[in-house]
């Protein structure tokens, strides 16, 4: 492997890839990113050769963004690009990728040379699968899942800092009307140990506060399938758990009015127990959980509730 | 009147698809095969504005083995006509090959002033296929759409960022890939049903394209699918809630997994 290329937001991005780029052996690497990357404190622990900013990186359209990344890839002669699996990343990436007649592969589990051959794992099937792919044409993009990985400090020079001219005139894109941040929980799930987790179970948004009251009692964080963040709005989006938001691998997944499907199951598999609660015994969650409870949650949620209370009222013993 | 074109995607029904327990590979020859679920979200938005403005709805498809009584769902749900290119050369197809496919099959079946895709496939999930028309089309994109309005030349997307909202405004043509809730799709009537099984179903050879090898070739090759198996102990609680109450949390302070 040569040389290899890192699109990073932030710095915790950044050293993600980088260790990722150090697994790939790569010789040479070369990172882009915002303009304030740059002012990261020993920069030079990265081991970057060059550091390529853009003041316009977080404001343009993909249709531009696509063009500017093809041309860099290009330029640099970089064979690997990576970058962390962001909606708007794969969009990018995915521009680029058309431009140079290039693979991307997104939401890459793992990348590994074998036997001379660039081997990609990656979910497919809805999440119920790995699919193990080798890699044919070079430059090719990897979007990667966040896995929390942190490169060791590498010793090197400060990097090259070059600065891109974004803007590309003639470019056809829609126009940016709004844009309001969505709130964020904050909370990084894939670090839970305890995990409370509600889906379409719940009939109203009020009803979550029986989830809440146990997660309290239990120690443990909130999250939710996607329709609860996503189509009721009912929680932030970083507090859904699945194949397209988070995977986590708490000692405790407590589902309670959650399906089971394969989309959503894809991101609890590592938890070390699973309960689930669900009033239908046909439910797919049964046939994938430690403990099974087939109840009706609005009864069982709080005599759970209840049973806990009694308990830690009562000395231990 | 807008023309809309619609694309699907045969897929495995990954809800029932079961694996080969000593290869541990999906059993692809025994799925049920379906339209893809977010296709079918596009399939709605596309069949809703036809139903507001007129127009028409044009279902483009490519896979191998393509079976004609999976795309006339698209047919059943509103759908007016369907284009199509069913070749074993597109089970190794990659986004690269698949966008090529696909554009130019949008292009032989006429003028459009909205694409409309998924955002990414319920089997492969790439989430490629909007921004890769883009390129090749020339078309303006927006990904991820969670609302779409059209009113006369002018569209109007929301689309759901992980960590923000942002409204887009855009003249025709135009590329939207939709979220899984952009809309909740129809199941078509007996009627509708019925009415499709008169509407036209073109065939295209991939060899009619006019793509060339490089076009058609896959920069990936698929080497192992397996099924990711966790066992799990598979114990149904009995008793009224109290007792179940009470066994799950012993059941779980044996295990070591609870503070209390
Ligand atoms: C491309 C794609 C990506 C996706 N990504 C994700 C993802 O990342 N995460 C995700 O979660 N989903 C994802 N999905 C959606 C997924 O397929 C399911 O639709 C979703 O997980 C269902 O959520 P749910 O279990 O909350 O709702 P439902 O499937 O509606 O299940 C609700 C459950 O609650 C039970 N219930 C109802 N009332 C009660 C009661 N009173 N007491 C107890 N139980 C009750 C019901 O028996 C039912 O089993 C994705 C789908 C696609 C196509």
């Amino acid at each position: 492997m040569k040389k290899a290329l890192l699109i990073a937001e932030d710095i915790s991005e950044l050293s993600e890839l980088r260790a990722v780029a150090a697994e790939l052996d790569a010789v040479e690497v070369e990172a882009m990113g915002p303009e304030d990357l740059q002012n990261t404190p020993a920069l030079e622990r990265f081991g970057l050769t060059r550091l390529y900013t853009s003041t316009s990186w977080s404001e343009d359209p993909a249709e531009s963004l696509g063009k500017m990344l093809a041309e860099l890839i290009s330029g640099s002669g970089a064979e690997l690009v990576l970058g962390v699996s962001r909606k708007r990343l794969k969009d990018v990436f995915a521009r680029a990728a058309q431009i140079l007649k290039s693979p991307l592969l997104t939401d890459c589990l793992s990348a590994t040379w074998s036997d001379g051959e660039l081997v990609v794992e990656r979910p497919t099937l809805g999440g119920g699968y790995v699919e193990n792919l080798v890699v044919k044409k070079f430059p090719t993009l990897l979007a990667l899942q966040q896995r929390g990985r942190q490169i060791s400090d590498l010793s090197g020079k400060a990097p090259e800092v070059v600065r891109l001219e974004g803007k590309f005139s003639g470019v056809r894109a829609p126009r940016l009307i709004s844009s309001e941040a969505v709130s964020r929980s904050g909370v990084d799930l894939a670090k839970s140990r305890i995990i409370v987790s509600v889906g379409r179970g719940f009939k109203r948004k009020e009803d979550l506060k029986l989830a809440e009251e146990l997660a309290k009692l239990l120690g443990g964080e909130l999250a939710c399938s996607r329709p609860i963040a996503s189509d009721m709005g009912w929680m932030p989006e970083d507090r859904h758990v699945g194949l397209s938001g988070k995977w986590v691998s708490p000692s405790l997944y407590l589902a309670i009015g959650i399906s089971g499907q394969v989309q959503h199951m894809v991101g609890v598999r590592n938890s070390r127990i699973i309960v689930a609660v669900n009033n239908d015994p046909s439910a797919p969650i049964h046939r994938e959980a430690d403990y099974s409870v087939v109840a009706d949650l609005y009864e069982f949620i709080p005599a759970l509730v209840r049973e806990l209370k009694a308990r830690s009222a009562r000395p231990s013993g | 009147m807008p023309v809309i074109h619609v694309f699907v995607k045969q897929v495995p029904d990954v809800s029932t698809l079961e694996y080969d327990p000593s290869s541990l590979g999906p059993r692809l020859e025994k799925a049920t095969l379906r339209l893809g679920e977010v296709d079918l979200v596009a399939l709605e938005a596309a069949v809703r504005i036809k139903e507001r403005m007129g127009g028409e709805v044009v279902v483009i498809s490519a896979g191998e083995r393509v079976n004609e009584l999976v795309l006339r769902e698209a047919l059943a749900i509103g759908g007016d006509r369907c284009f199509y290119v069913s070749d074993p050369r597109m089970a190794q197809a990659d986004s690269w090959v698949t966008a090529n496919v696909l554009a130019q099959l949008s292009l032989r079946a006429g003028k459009a002033d909205l694409l409309l895709c998924g955002e990414a496939s319920s089997d492969q999930g790439n989430y490629q296929l909007g921004p890769r028309l883009s390129e090749i089309l020339g078309y303006p994109c927006i990904t991820y759409a969670t609302q779409l309005e059209l009113s006369g030349e002018k569209l109007r997307v929301r689309r759901n960022l992980e960590d923000k909202v942002e409204t887009f405004e855009c003249g025709l043509p135009a590329i939207v890939s939709a979220s899984l809730e952009l809309a909740a799709p129809r199941l078509p009537s007996l009627l509708m049903i019925r009415a499709a099984s008169r509407k036209p179903i073109t065939r295209l050879e991939i060899s009619a394209l006019g793509l060339s090898d490089a076009m058609l070739e896959s920069g990936i090759v698929r080497r192992s699918v397996r099924v990711t198996k966790t066992s799990r102990k598979n114990q149904v609680l009995k008793g009224d809630t109290g007792e179940c109450a009470v066994k799950l949390i012993e059941s779980l302070q044996k295990e070591g997994v609870l503070a209390i």
